[in-house]
């Protein structure tokens, strides 16, 4: 108890150095910013869809807020909670300060700028067209693609600087997102091969990518440390964490042109893809298989614990949206549901019911430790609630529209019959949008309820 | 050497490999594919219809709307099967993956009306009924009166104030002509 502060700040374990913890909270409070934005456009999107003559202005019109709601929840959101996140886990499991809080700091900023200016620019109809999230400008890609590299040097040389002999297999994933974002990144938008359907083979390859390369390893990364923290007991098994990791690149990579079969892109490429789309069951099974059995046999703290239940439910996230995707990929699938708004259903399982519920789960799970402040159980319960029925009458009732649809096209009927046969679902997904929204004001407000204050008693009385 | 221990190796594999992919997989087809020619009697875009499909790109059109007629039999009715020849030369080409609204690839033969478009881009509702298109009015001016040289829009009176008249901009003009001009080729034989 004598120890002065200085003292004190020598002494805290990697990650929990109060310049650390203040960017990772920053990071989270961006984050949950564009959330609460990019969600707002989103119900716009889907009362509009229903109601099309409601809000009627040139900046708020449905082909403008689309690309709005999905880059700000790509690139604000999801990516810089992920990033926060992976923060913390990279210097956690290398047991060394964070190389850089400053350029992680710098990195927050160019992203905050490039989402900003995102949203400015589709508002007023700067955009390169429907290219399904990379409708940004290049100098707004610019920007955030340097964010990414230099966060990822940060990471990099953190892990480099690590104090343990092995790299913890969350730091693979890790440093694997990032390696694959920088090529991903920028083979979407350098032009030169790009040129009629060159143009639509990479923009198969980049959307599917992005969820492939860059959300999916960062999360799993983050959950292979957050899963066993909170459990507090090891992983299921480190060998299969790693085979995940090397199946993930070598068939997520392969499979983008499913996003175009029965279209003239060469057919070697679509039947490929199809077949790769099996594969992707064996990363995607012994992630998630990992995850459950290393729960296996703490049912009764899963039980009591909402951050570990938000985890648990992301988990059956990935394993549904995957399986989901592969069957989507078979050219009878296709036939029923592409065009579809099956394809929005699944999306939405895969960035919500996936990835949101995960990074939900770890923040619950993991900031408490290094601020030492928790929001009420029963705070977190209540966001758990509504964003688990929210999101579930979403993906339900958008799934069946989409249903809907494709039974209308296939039985020949005319067009307008299947815009008619969806607008009950419709109604339902805004319902399903509306509690969505409410969960992430109450989460908002929890993570408030967690912002660091000093150095936290708790670190104090384990440092003393 | 081991990954599990030696970082620089291992983001050196995971980037080379990925790389390596990406060429396979993305960059190389790429290339190989922007060679295709157009068809022979694709027309060329007049500066008006280049600003309709300018128009087209920035309101998100292609969010809701394909231009993309697979070879299935639920597709006839939009025109024949899309070629790669169809997109030659495209920045970006407009194929698309949601079909929100129907597919336009050959819509300027199977509506070619002008007042139509015009009508229907104002509200569409003013046409088809049940349609959830966005209405654009802000692309049309209300006036009291029409001048000589206008386009007088003969929208139904309870989608405009009463004792105005909608008068299409240039805007609205290019967007038309722009859907007028999508008519798929003839495929030589």
């Amino acid at each position: 108890m004598t120890q002065s502060t200085a003292e004190l700040k020598q002494a805290l374990p990697p990650g929990h150095e109060p310049e650390t913890i203040r960017v990772i909270y920053a990071y989270f409070l961006a984050a949950t910013f564009w959330l609460l934005i990019g969600t707002l456009y989103g119900l716009l999107a889907a009362l509009k869809l229903y109601w099309p003559d409601f809000a009627v202005a040139e900046w708020l019109s449905f082909g403008r807020i689309r690309p709005i709601h999905t880059n700000t929840l790509l690139w604000g959101w999801s990516s810089i909670a992920l990033v926060g996140l992976a923060m913390f886990v990279v210097s956690r499991t290398s047991k060394v300060r964070l190389w850089s809080p400053r350029l992680a700091m710098i990195a927050l900023g160019l992203w905050n700028v490039a989402v900003l200016l995102g949203l400015l620019t589709l508002s007023v109809g700067i955009s390169r067209g429907p290219q399904e999230y990379r409708e940004w400008i290049w100098p707004i890609a610019v920007l955030f693609g340097a964010g990414v590299v230099l966060n990822g040097y940060n990471y990099y040389r953190t892990v480099a600087a690590r104090t343990t002999r092995e790299i913890y297999v969350s730091n693979w994933f890790i440093l694997g997102a990032f390696c694959w974002m920088t090529i991903l990144y920028a083979t979407a938008y350098l032009p030169f091969y790009q040129g009629g359907l060159g143009n639509t083979v990479i923009q198969g390859y980049y959307m599917h990518n992005g969820v492939g390369m860059w959300f999916t390893p960062l999360i799993l990364g983050i959950t292979y440390y957050a899963l066993p923290r909170m459990l507090g007991k090891p992983i299921y098994s480190y060998a299969l964490g790693v085979l995940g990791f090397w199946t993930n690149m070598l068939f997520y990579t392969l499979i983008g042109a499913h996003h175009f079969i029965f279209s003239p892109v060469p057919w070697w490429l679509q039947t490929t893809a199809i077949l790769f789309s099996v594969g992707m069951m064996v990363p995607v099974w012994s992630g998630s298989g990992n995850f459950f059995l290393t729960a296996h046999g703490s049912w009764a703290q899963v039980r009591r614990s909402y951050p570990l239940i938000f985890i648990l439910v992301g988990v059956w996230g990935y394993a549904l949206v995957s399986t989901q995707g592969t069957i989507e990929a078979f050219r009878t699938a296709n036939v029923y549901w592409h065009f579809t708004n099956f394809t929005v259903g699944h999306s939405h399982l895969a960035m919500y019911g996936f990835v949101a519920f995960l990074v939900w789960g770890a923040i619950y799970g993991l900031l408490p430790r290094i601020t030492g402040q928790s929001p009420s159980p029963s705070a977190i319960a209540i966001h758990f609630w509504l964003s688990f029925v929210g999101g579930s009458i979403y993906v339900l009732s958008i799934s069946a529209a989409g249903i809907l649809q494709g039974m209308s096209w296939v039985a020949g009927e005319s067009f307008i019959a299947s815009v008619e046969a969806s607008a009950p679902m419709w109604l339902w997904r805004t319902v399903g949008g509306l509690l969505m929204v409410a969960s992430h004001v109450v989460f908002a407000m929890n993570l408030w309820a967690m912002r660091p204050r000093e150095i936290s008693h708790e670190v104090r009385e384990a440092v003393a | 050497m081991s990954l599990h221990t030696d970082h620089r190796a291992l983001v050196a594999v995971a980037a080379l490999g990925y790389l390596v992919l990406t060429l396979i997989i993305g960059i190389l087809p790429a290339f190989e594919i922007q060679r295709t020619k157009p068809l022979a009697d694709a027309p060329a875009r007049t500066p008006e219809v280049s600003l309709g499909r300018q128009l087209y790109l920035d309101d998100g059109c292609g969010f809701c709307h394909t231009q993309f007629v697979r070879g299935l039999d639920m597709d006839r009715p939009y025109g024949r099967e899309s070629l790669a020849a169809d997109y030659a030369g495209e920045q970006p080409p407009l194929l698309g993956t949601q079909r929100t609204g129907p597919d336009l690839a050959n819509v300027g033969i199977r509506q070619p009306s002008e007042i139509w478009h015009l009508i229907h881009l104002y509200n569409p509702r003013a046409v088809v009924p049940s349609s959830v298109m966005p209405a654009y009015p802000w692309y049309f001016l209300l006036k009291d009166e029409a001048a000589e040289s206008d386009v007088v829009v003969p929208v139904p009176p309870q989608f405009v104030p009463p004792g105005k008249i909608a008068v299409a901009s240039p805007e609205a003009l290019a967007v038309v002509r722009y859907l007028q001009s999508l008519k798929q080729p003839e495929v030589p034989r």
